[in-house]
């Protein structure tokens, strides 16, 4: 079962330039360690050791994970990751 | 929106957001335009700050968009106030509590988490707004409170920070997310629901996603559970720069 990754462009060096990434997986924490395998250093960018980083969004279609029960989140085959990082910047 | 003449609007940063976004508002026909900044217009600016003229590169930016403003609006008219500084701890309340609403076009995260804790504390709406290369986001927060900045992002990155200000922006993209910033700000003064809406755009795809940001119970700033360390007051303390992780 895969679900497709929204990769925000300040992460897309880790995915080889790509906006989508396919990943497998039955909640949001097993889809970010198989995201780890094909791209290196995601999971570093996304979690501590506390679970998903503070300044990192990642919701399940409109729904913020940090609701759904964290890394603990159900994600099924059809729904679309998307992950927001916090960014500073627009002078 | 006839009563927009009767609104105050806040720019925190009149650069490549605050700029775009001041022509849109102005033009819109709110009333008084309050900008807040301490730098000078710079050539390279001007590309995506789209409010000045050659003329103005070396004038500070508040007096270039005092001028430049009315001269966008048309019609419309609008006051303009002057602060010639940039939001710091020891004005930002006294400053946001004059106004209805807030634009935050900010480059760093010391200012955007000091604007969302004077604005929650002043019970002023806020509008936050982001661009660093291809990626953009806005968020809208309501005068009444959460969700807020804080509920979306929590504190200020202290470790691999996604990106930071001196990373870069792209011009076309700093002005759609000031536009957005405009749209949601018009939008939250008319007494539309959309609080809460964070819009990202990507300019890699042209897309454009919206998410709905849910109030964290726990949240320091707008939270509702009694916790240790609630926010109460815009301590300088608080807003230590982080270091700046330009490889991301």
């Amino acid at each position: 079962m895969e679900t497709r990754v929204r990769i925000p462009a300040p992460l897309r060096t880790l995915t080889g330039g790509k906006e989508e990434i396919l990943a497998a997986g039955g909640t949001l924490g097993e889809l970010i360690e198989d995201m780890e395998k094909n791209h290196p250093g995601i999971r570093d960018r996304l979690l501590d050791e506390k679970g998903v980083r503070r300044f990192v969004n990642i919701y399940v279609g409109e729904e913020d994970t940090r609701f759904l029960g964290g890394l603990k989140a159900t994600v099924k085959a059809g729904d679309e990751v998307t992950i927001v990082p916090a960014i500073a910047g627009g002078r | 929106m006839s009563d927009l003449a009767t609104k105050r609007v806040l720019l925190v940063g009149v650069g490549g957001l605050g700029a775009p976004a001041a022509i849109v508002l102005a033009r819109a026909g709110v009333g008084t335009i309050g900008i807040a900044d301490a730098d000078a217009v710079e050539l390279s600016n001007l590309h995506r700050q789209i409010l000045f003229e050659d003329a103005d590169v070396g004038s500070p930016k508040v007096d270039a968009a005092r001028d430049a403003i009315p001269r966008w609006a048309g019609d419309a008219r609008p006051f303009v106030v002057v602060h010639r500084t940039r939001l710091l701890p020891d004005n930002a309340r006294q400053i946001v509590r004059e106004y209805d609403l807030v634009v935050e076009g900010s480059d760093n995260f010391a200012t955007k988490f000091m604007t969302a804790d004077a604005c929650a504390l002043e019970r002023v709406a806020v509008v936050h707004g982001s661009a660093v290369r291809w990626h953009g986001t806005a968020f809208a927060v309501a005068a009444t409170g959460g969700p807020c900045y804080r509920c979306l992002f929590e504190d200020i990155p202290h470790e691999h920070a996604p990106s930071c200000a001196e990373a870069g922006v792209m011009g076309p993209v700093v002005g759609i997310v000031a536009a957005l910033q405009a749209d949601l700000a018009l939008r939250l003064l008319a007494g539309e629901p959309v609080a809460g809406d964070l819009v990202t755009f990507d300019g890699k795809t042209d897309v454009h996603r919206r998410h709905r940001v849910a109030r964290r119970d726990d949240c320091p700033l707008c939270g509702t559970a009694r916790i240790q360390t609630p926010i109460r007051t815009v301590d300088a303390a608080r807003y230590a720069a982080p270091s700046c992780d330009v490889s991301a």
